[in-house]
């Protein structure tokens, strides 16, 4: 007999309730459950970082994490940076800029890294984006372009709040 | 020249990707992303024998697990699918037979032995722990050395000896030239097995309308039209029922680019259960039983004169395909490519080899971003770099005294490919100009006294590029490429559908190929839209690989759009009352040259070619849609070429090497987008790299594979890759539409020659060694610091 257990939590600013069988990953319930299919998983080993989402303010591997630990939590995907393309966030519109992404499957958790660290650390060095991202692969464009649309969005980011 | 783009706006131009928003907003849809009504869940029981025989497969249990639906094994399919075969036209070739479901025996570990199909993978996965396989094991062949023993096992039955494929070249005349030369060198190197790794593994939906009698597989691949056509002759199922869609994929680098039994097999899966059916591979498939790439061993003897030409090289190849003949391409063309590829872009005259497509009981090897070329540049550029060493030259004069020179293209090597066009010795004075190469030899010689070990290294290498149905040919496969083919339709609004038989993974198509589509219709970029991936809604082509669709897609979109250009043109010269020839579009306008004043615009024309009848010419047929193919002349391709230098440091004691700079001066012809060429070899760079430090699928004796996890198989990540300065030429092709080149694989090729050139140049500070192998972990580099050391204590 599978037992669920009924969990709420905060997607997006959305209050979600949800019966998740206690094996099910974040990563799962976020794409099966609730159709938020951006989030995407590319090792299920807690590595590669594509699955990346926002945890209360913290960035998590939603592959390491069970659905039932969001109990009480507030979870940022990458649906909740914008719902268009008409209306993006400085971060993504910086990886557009700057072609920070080619396939584009490590590019949700990418954005969402350089959002969190960008949060933490508003003008971080070239050597700090490296590190602060360091936990996310990428496997289509050397990274390069991916630091440039870091700096650029915190350049945007700055001037906009000025 | 009517098919030269003659007011390029967009062709040339740093454009941003039309395609990126809806990955951005997290919208763009890959294959897990897709869910159909009713749909259930495979996961695939593999084998964790290297070789052995099945003596039963017992799904009792399984079929117990609530949720379970079926289990089906190799037994369960027979008669209802071909089993994979691919092979090469070649002499002497030994044919392997992929099953879809191994039935009788495995070959190597993560061979499918059976499907559980579930209410959802967990329970599939469930499922798949409780079938009982018996294996009886039988011997492992776990490398090349135990496959060519005397008293090897044989991988397959009936074979003479555990070669796929053995051939041999000659040309000049190689004896001669060793008598003559100044000095000769016998080197043994070793590229090791990795992979592409694309961050989306692979995966599949089927479905199966009963009603329609239609198969429809969403599948992760970059050759939607090929799979469709290998399941309708494997499946027996007539084509025009079959449709196959690529959604956007993840990342291919060439190891989406075959047919796949997991793809065959969830087709039957979806026929026998009559729902749909998904399968998502596991990253711990992924990387045991997606096709593996490179493992090459050469042993090689170099002839040179004393002014450091090369006169005459023999060279041994030997290539670890693993246990199968991958479709389409056959285990003949990873060493077939490094024997017609190995003597690089030099004046060799004089050349000797043979090749051994081994098989081993490991994954199959395929095609991966440089094919073979990776393997055939490290060998070649460590033999510059050794004469050099030899001679005490400058490893850049070696170069520069062996390259083909400018007044010689186009230029015919020894193995018989045709270079075209080049810029191989400009392109090495650029690099070492950007790179302030001779500043970087004083920097290193300040180093040295400081007891740090820093070492420049340099590749220089072509990349054959477009290459059509001659070159595919000449490789003996039973699937040639030759053309690709666009569909480009204008409605009545005047707007564009570009539909193309290629796919589109990254390579930033959708933005490249609409700038050459506007460019030629002088609309704007936004009044085109480039779609691909559906076989229903796309002319049938080959697919994304080998650094093609540039020359080959973007040489149909030209051609097809100058038809409707050319129907345009009939029709406003009825309108306009001038003849076709006194017409030109300007700005979405056809005009009357020299009365600009006297023109119509083009959505007018588009307007009344579908809904205004009356106003056609008479021998104007309504509706504005032309398909085209273009198989690039001369059909052995163009070439690109490149330069590249790196700057490394390498620590003796913990033996990590570490980039500091990474100069590259790319030539690919006249480029359509530089953003997006530089993207490419960024990209291409970092994936050499971690072919040169990182990156390596370790078997053991048993045939066990050991790399299984991300925390084993090393990827290159943000601290691994170096700030890389890109600097480009542009020497046209002169056979292709617009002298456009392809690129994309070039960036992966040298990295593993240009960083073990400069890991044994750092290492001159300790002693002299040469580094013959890739990747260069720490264990390995501590290896040749050792050597490096012993061998100077000797002296």
């Amino acid at each position: 007999m599978i037992c669920k257990r009924r969990t709420s939590f905060t997607v997006n600013g959305m209050q979600k309730t949800v019966e998740i069988e206690g094996r099910k990953l974040l990563s799962d319930v976020l794409r099966q459950d609730l159709r938020l299919t951006g989030t995407h998983v590319g090792c299920e080993h807690g590595v590669c970082g594509a699955c990346t989402v926002i945890m209360d303010g913290k960035t998590v591997r939603s592959c390491l994490t069970f659905g039932v630990q969001a109990e009480g939590a507030k979870i940022e995907t990458i649906e909740g940076l914008a719902d268009t393309p008409k209306n993006l966030h400085p971060v993504q519109r910086a990886f557009w800029e700057k072609h920070g992404l080619q396939c584009g499957f490590c590019t949700p958790g990418m954005v969402l890294a350089a959002k969190a660290l960008l949060e933490e650390n508003p003008d971080p060095t070239e050597e700090e984006i490296r590190e602060g991202m360091g936990g996310n692969i990428c496997r289509c464009t050397g990274y390069v372009f991916i630091v440039d649309s870091v700096k650029a969005a915190a350049e945007a980011m700055q001037s906009e709040g000025a | 020249m009517s098919e030269m783009t003659l007011q390029p706006k967009l062709f040339g131009a740093r454009v941003k990707r039309v395609e990126d928003p809806r990955f951005l907003i997290g919208k763009a849809r890959y294959v897990d992303d897709i869910v159909r009504p009713d749909m259930l869940h495979a996961a695939f029981v593999r084998s964790h024998m290297a070789h052995a025989d099945i003596a039963s497969v017992d799904a009792t249990e399984a079929l117990a697990v609530p949720g379970v639906h079926a289990v089906v094994t190799g037994a369960d399919i027979v008669g209802q699918t071909q089993d994979l075969r691919a092979d090469s036209r070649y002499d002497g070739w030994q044919t392997s037979i992929t099953p879809i479901l191994a039935n009788d025996r495995v070959r190597f570990v993560g061979e499918m032995v059976a499907a559980v199909v579930a209410e959802d993978r967990y329970v599939a996965e469930d499922g798949g722990e409780m079938v009982s396989v018996d294996f009886e094991p039988r011997e492992p062949v776990a490398s090349i050395e135990a496959a060519l023993r005397d008293d090897a096992p044989m991988l397959h039955d009936g074979w003479k000896d555990n070669c796929f494929i053995k051939r041999q070249f000659e040309g000049g005349d190689p004896d001669g030239a060793f008598r003559e030369a100044y000095g000769t060198l016998d080197l043994d190197l070793r590229n090791n097995r990795y992979s592409g790794i694309p961050m989306e593994t692979r995966g599949c939906v089927a479905e199966y309308d009963v009603g329609t009698e239609q198969l429809t597989l969403w599948t992760s691949t970059q050759m939607p039209h090929i799979i469709r056509t290998s399941l309708a002759d494997l499946l027996g199922l007539p084509e025009h029922q079959i449709r196959v869609v690529s959604p956007e994929v993840g990342g291919g680098f060439g190891i989406k680019g075959q047919l796949y039994p997991e793809e065959v097999a969830v087709s039957l899966l979806a026929i026998r259960t009559g729902r749909p059916v998904k399968w998502i591979e596991d990253r711990q498939e992924h990387l045991m039983a997606s096709i593996h790439a490179r493992e090459h061993h050469h042993r090689i003897e170099v002839a040179y004169a004393e002014d450091g030409r090369v006169l005459a090289l023999r060279a041994k190849i030997y290539v670890d395909c693993g246990a199968y003949s991958v479709f389409p391409w056959t285990a003949a063309m990873e060493a077939g490519m490094a024997m017609g590829n190995l003597p690089g872009p030099y004046r060799i005259r004089h050349y000797e080899a043979e090749n051994y497509s081994v098989a081993t009981n490991k994954s199959p090897l395929g095609p991966y971003r440089g094919v073979a070329r990776p393997a055939a540049v490290f060998s070649i550029e460590r033999v510059m770099d050794e004469v050099a060493a030899a001679l005490g030259m400058d490893p850049f004069e070696v170069r520069r005294r062996n390259v083909i020179r400018p007044d010689e293209f186009p230029y015919q090597t020894v193995t018989g490919l045709n270079i075209d066009s080049g810029s191989f010795i400009e392109s090495m004075d650029k690099v070492c100009e950007m790179a302030d190469y001779e500043g970087l030899r004083r920097m290193q010689e300040e180093a040295r006294k400081e007891g740090r070990c820093i070492g420049i290294g340099t590749g220089i290498y072509t990349e054959q590029t477009g290459h059509t149905h001659q070159e595919f040919a000449k490789r003996g496969v039973q699937v040639v490429p030759g053309y690709d083919a666009i569909m480009v339709r204008m409605d009545p609004s005047g707007k564009v559908l570009v539909q193309a038989g290629a796919h589109n993974h990254g390579q930033g198509h959708e933005t490249t190929i609409a700038q050459v589509v506007a460019d030629q219709l002088t609309i704007p970029l936004e009044d085109v839209r480039y779609v691909y991936g559906d076989t229903m809604s796309t002319p049938y082509g080959t697919g994304t690989f080998a650094s093609r669709t540039a020359v080959l897609s973007g040489g149909a979109a030209v051609r097809a759009t100058v038809r409707i250009r050319d129907r345009l043109f009939q029709f406003a010269s009825h309108v306009l009352e001038v003849g076709p020839d006194d017409l030109e579009l300007h700005e979405g306008k056809v005009r009357v040259k020299g009365a600009p004043q006297l023109n119509v615009p083009i959505r007018d024309l588009a307007r009344w070619a579908y809904h205004r009848s009356e106003k056609l010419p008479e021998n104007m047929e309504a509706a504005l849609e032309a398909v085209a193919t273009y198989d690039a002349p001369p059909g052995t391709g163009t070439f690109t070429n490149a330069a590249q230098i790196a700057l490394v440091e390498v620590d003796p004691e913990t033996g990590k090497v570490e980039i500091l700079k990474y100069f590259v001066v790319e030539d690919c012809g006249r480029m359509i987008n530089p953003l997006v060429v530089e993207g490419q070899i960024h990209g291409g760079l970092a994936q050499g790299i971690g072919g040169a430090l990182y990156e390596e699928l370790v078997y053991d004796s048993e045939g066990q594979l050991l790399t299984t996890t991300f925390l084993d198989y090393l990827l290159p990540g943000f601290g691994d890759i170096p700030p890389i300065e890109i600097e480009h030429l542009e020497t046209p092709s002169p056979f292709t539409i617009n002298g456009v080149k392809g690129m994309g694989e070039g960036g992966a090729i040298a990295p593993p020659a240009v960083i073990a050139g400069a890991v044994e140049d750092a290492l001159r500070a300790l002693g002299s060694v040469f580094v013959n192998e890739v990747p260069l972990t720490p264990g390995r580099v501590r290896g040749f610091v050792e050597s490096a050391r012993s061998k100077a204590g000797d002296g």
